[in-house]
């Protein structure tokens, strides 16, 4: 009650004296503020709010602009606020960079949807050679007998044909599976041979697939904006969401031989623990994620 | 007795608690049913490892549902969670002929097991919403669903995709259900 009051007070009436007095005192107004204070994911998402809660047309439409649109977006920024781009001759620079990270985070969104909702189709050569591109992949020195076998149970599918396991993460799944034995190989080859430990082994295709949507579910939810906005000075990619990927597969495993879970059974309980865990880490702001987050990881050297 | 405890009594008087077992191979749409009982989303769904639990309310009951996965890691766990079942449903793809006749051998297997001896069966015939779904008669012919003499069974065409005849199948589970208080 008593929040919502000051959050109404501040955002219609305060936070609109507040901005006028300093902008009074220094000369400059919050964009070009920030820029001075502040660097890594801090700037970006204190931009983006300045942005969003802008009453001014131009500032609020910034943050959903589209790529090809951001230098023009700026010059308009630098207008809208009176800029003069002598004075300040870093502000088109730094207002370019947070412009190309927010709206790319949004276009990641979109790519990894557009990729996810591509269901697995047994018709189409190129899913066929990308997943018999697994098997070799993680099984070297191991023939697959035939598309349909059991053998496809060695490395942690459920049945004798993978295509149905991707089911709600479609392609996306494959592709991350791929990504990290192809980009990883050796961390991969251990995790799949640790994932066959007789009492706290699992099923490390499925395990894997149950990995992308936790990285989808962080990217949708926003909740990995921060580490992508220390991560990535500019646009950011998918292959970026895939290293993010990478990161929990390598990190699951290591959570899941330190937990010593009963047995398999209960791996949704420590899924849930372990997505909380990545979620409290994601949400530090401060921090270099990269090199906090990716620490101890020998992927990221 | 104290108000707390008639309180407590009150509270939990109408709600009675059955605890429902999913079985079915794998990709048979054993996660995807509770989900859309409950009307949750269900275009995420991936692989369960382990076992997913969700309780739905419904017609009076409390119904926990156990869907259990089926990885060849997790088939020694199985039986772990046979006791105090009040029904077996039992998933299968209507449209994956391939797989008949492994589906209905593991029907049997189940059907045999001790702990799950007169417990009501619902055979939920899923994926209707496809072409080549095959139709409820079909199948419990292939089953051999009426050799099935010691309990009460029934076979339920259903989408869990749409949701189509997955509220026909509760309301079968609702009145069959040995009211068992856990």
């Amino acid at each position: 009650m008593f929040i919502s009051l000051w959050e109404f007070f501040y955002g219609h009436f305060f936070r609109f004296w507040m901005k006028w007095l300093l902008r009074q005192m220094t000369g400059k107004c919050e964009l070009q503020r920030i820029f001075d204070t502040y660097v890594g994911a801090q700037r970006t998402h204190r931009i983006e709010n300045s942005l969003t809660y802008s009453k001014n047309k131009v500032l609020q439409k910034a943050t959903l602009v589209v790529q090809s649109e951001v230098d023009k977006c700026v010059e308009d920024i630098m207008k809208e606020k009176n800029i003069n781009p002598e004075k300040d001759a870093s502000f088109k620079i730094c207002m370019k960079a947070c412009l190309l990270q927010i709206s790319g985070y949004k276009q990641l969104y979109l790519d990894v949807e557009s990729v996810r909702k591509r269901p697995y189709d047994s018709d189409n050569l190129q899913h066929e050679k990308l997943l018999l591109k697994l098997w070799n992949l993680l099984m070297p020195t191991k023939k697959l007998k035939a598309r349909i076998s059991k053998q496809w149970a060695d490395i942690g599918f459920q049945g004798d044909d993978p295509k149905t396991d991707f089911r709600g993460m479609g392609i996306l799944g494959l592709i991350n599976l791929v990504y990290f034995s192809e980009n990883y190989t050796s961390e991969a080859h251990q995790i799949l041979s640790r994932s066959n430990h007789p009492k706290l082994g699992y099923s490390y295709a499925i395990v894997g697939i149950n990995l992308t949507e936790m990285a989808y579910s962080l990217l949708k939810s926003e909740a990995l904006k921060f580490h992508l906005y220390n991560f990535v000075p500019g646009v950011p990619t998918m292959e970026h969401f895939h290293q993010f990927y990478c990161y929990l597969v390598y990190e699951f495993d290591k959570f899941w031989f330190e937990e010593k879970p009963e047995s398999i059974m209960y791996f949704n309980m420590y899924r849930e623990k372990f997505h909380e865990k990545i979620k409290g880490l994601l949400l530090d702001l401060k921090l270099n994620l990269v090199k906090d987050l990716l620490k101890g990881a020998a992927l990221y050297e | 007795m104290g108000l707390l405890s008639i309180l407590r009594k009150l509270k939990s008087a109408p709600d009675q608690e059955v605890r429902i077992l999913l079985l079915g191979l794998d990709n048979a749409g054993k996660t995807t049913l509770p989900k859309q009982l409950a009307s949750e989303d269900i275009s995420h769904i991936t692989p369960t490892q382990g076992f997913n639990i969700k309780s739905v309310q419904s017609q009076g009951f409390k119904l926990n549902v156990w869907d259990i996965g089926r990885q060849r890691k997790i088939r020694p766990y199985w039986r772990n969670y046979f006791e105090n079942t009040g029904i077996l449903i039992y998933v299968m793809d209507s449209a994956d002929r391939k797989r008949f006749e492994e589906t209905g051998q593991e029907l049997a297997e189940l059907l045999e097991e001790e702990k799950l001896s007169c417990v009501p069966v619902l055979i939920f015939a899923d994926k209707q919403d496809l072409l080549t779904a095959g139709p409820a008669s079909e199948i419990a012919e292939g089953l051999n669903l009426r050799t099935i003499r010691d309990r009460v069974w029934q076979i339920q065409s259903c989408s869990a995709l749409t949701g189509e005849g997955v509220q026909d199948g509760t309301n079968w589970v609702c009145k069959n259900v040995n009211a068992k208080k856990k």
